[in-house]
């Protein structure tokens, strides 16, 4: 019973205190800024940006102006994610637009 | 999620038999009250779906399909009405929200999770919500 | 055939035959831009037997008895007065060098819209009209136009109402490189793009007549023959640039800009499956 309770107050102990540890510095931004402007740029190459990727991305750049790591390195994975969603995007497409022909 | 972690943590504690006993006493009291809580959360989870779906810049059902306590809405989708007798099984809706082209490659449904257009929790209460109409 | 031509050299015969054979398996694959556009006008005139051919130029108003009958009563004063006064005052009027648009034009500019896009061997592209208008601004020594509303889209409107009627008559030269453009309009027509995940054919294909909220989805078919448009939606005249450009912002992708190679020949290929229906530009949406 003891072994069960500590173990569940552990459990809970780390799900609480996680996010907090997870704070983040400049240089976790500089890394997904970068990583989140790699990707846009190749999606531009392939002449497929999305605006939400493009919007997030300045969203990230004025919350590290503001020297709020957290939310500018957040925006930044999540301006990545959309582009790296909109490169999938593009590749599927590369043959699948066929489907929709009409013939 | 939660349930998942707990359940979890169960086996390992349970090497004596008296810790395994009251660990299961222990379990199914956590379960019941987990259950009730689930239902509790459903309902709240449910009526966050029902602002996502009609929030324009997220779900955004509206513009396609037609819904109870919705005006002017598209009819590019199906109307969505009894959706729980249609879609008895919740993975159902899940899969259709998050990437329906998976199902059909030639539908308009645009895939939600995919496209990260929606977060795993908010497709999750959207489909509370559609579970509801 | 071949083969009397050829007479009784095997060896020739054989090549004949195996290039033949070839040929036959590339063409299987390659664009056959009659063909696309025999079946793009079967599949609408199936899905929508009681529109008038002629008609489908009307966009949403012919896929809906009541808006049909709105907007006919709106034609009465149509939003696009203003703009084709203005086009009309703009095409007349001189440049600095004494020239006018109807220099540019063949002729005379009037009457010309439904030849629109062509492609242009010299330049080895597609050219629209609104290309070719600021090509005549820019050889004149002129600023060239914004490609998506303002005064673009008064000359194109004066231009398109002097050939209302005349049906689309779009020609791809044999000329491998406009069929490449064509194709490639082809394909940007049929891709998904976007946040949202919806090519163009995704709303004018698979849903016109359909409600998008309220409003009604109109038939590819004969999409540009309606070109500029007055949209209530955007508070005023836009022109087929802008019609691309606004519809890839909605589904969340960024724009290209105007008249980049895909637009250009987007259009291309719009333009031609809809050969043979009449120019009704300019136009009212909602």
């Amino acid at each position: 019973m003891r072994i069960l309770i500590s173990a569940l107050a552990t459990t809970m102990l780390i799900a609480a205190v996680a996010p907090a540890l997870a704070a983040s510095t400049e240089a976790d931004y500089k890394a997904a800024y970068a990583a989140a402007e790699s990707a846009n740029n190749e999606a531009g190459k392939l002449r497929n940006q999305w605006t939400t990727a493009v919007s997030a991305l300045s969203a990230a750049k004025k919350a590290a102006e503001a020297g709020d790591f957290d939310k500018a390195t957040a925006e930044a994975k999540k301006s990545e994610q959309l582009s790296k969603a909109a490169i999938f995007q593009t590749n599927e497409q590369k043959e699948n637009w066929k489907q929709m022909e009409i013939r | 999620m939660t349930i998942a972690r707990f359940t979890a943590a169960t086996p390992r504690t349970g090497r004596i038999a008296d810790a395994r006993r009251a660990g299961i006493v222990m379990t199914l009291v956590l379960f019941a009250s987990l259950t009730a809580s689930h239902a509790a959360q459903a309902q709240s989870s449910a009526a966050e779906g029902e602002k996502i779906a009609f929030d324009r810049s997220k779900g955004n059902c509206l513009t396609c399909h037609e819904m109870k306590g919705g005006t002017l809405a598209g009819s590019i989708g199906p109307a969505l009405t009894d959706i729980k007798s249609k879609y008895p099984d919740r993975n159902e809706l899940i899969a259709i929200v998050t990437d329906e082209t998976k199902r059909n490659p030639q539908t308009v449904m645009p895939p939600f999770g995919r496209n990260h257009i929606l977060t795993e929790k908010e497709i999750s209460a959207v489909v509370d919500f559609l579970q509801t109409l | 055939m071949m083969r009397s031509v050829l007479g009784s050299a095997l060896g020739l015969v054989i090549a004949a035959l195996t290039f033949g054979a070839v040929h036959t398996a590339v063409a299987a694959d390659t664009t056959n831009p009659e063909a696309d556009a025999k079946a793009f006008r079967k599949f609408f005139t199936d899905k929508f037997p009681k529109v008038k051919f002629d008609d489908f130029v009307n966009g949403p108003y012919s896929m809906d008895e009541g808006l049909y009958q709105q907007w006919k009563e709106k034609e009465e004063f149509p939003p696009y007065e203003f703009a084709l006064d203005m086009g009309k005052e703009l095409f007349a009027k001189p440049f600095k060098n004494g020239k006018t648009f109807a220099d540019c034009f063949p002729n005379k500019g009037i009457g010309i819209r439904q030849n629109y896009p062509y492609f242009d061997e010299k330049q080895g592209k597609v050219v629209t009209l609104e290309l070719a208008i600021n090509q005549c601004l820019e050889s004149n020594g002129e600023k060239p136009y914004s490609y998506t509303k303002d005064e673009m889209a008064a000359v194109t409107a004066y231009m398109a109402f002097t050939s209302r009627g005349k049906p689309f008559d779009i020609k791809i030269p044999n000329d491998p490189r406009a069929l490449a453009a064509y194709e490639n309009g082809k394909k940007y027509f049929y891709t998904r793009r976007g946040q949202l995940n919806f090519s163009c054919a995704s709303c004018h294909v698979q849903s016109p007549g359909e409600r998008i909220r309220a409003e009604v989805l109109a038939p590819a078919i004969g999409i540009l023959n309606a070109m500029p448009i007055y949209r209530s939606e955007w508070g005023g005249m836009g022109t087929i640039s802008r019609r691309f450009t606004s519809c890839n912002s909605q589904v969340r992708g960024v724009p290209l800009n105007p008249q980049d190679d895909e637009y250009r020949d987007v259009e291309y290929y719009l333009s031609y499956v809809s050969n043979g229906l009449p120019i009704s530009g300019p136009g009212a949406r909602p």
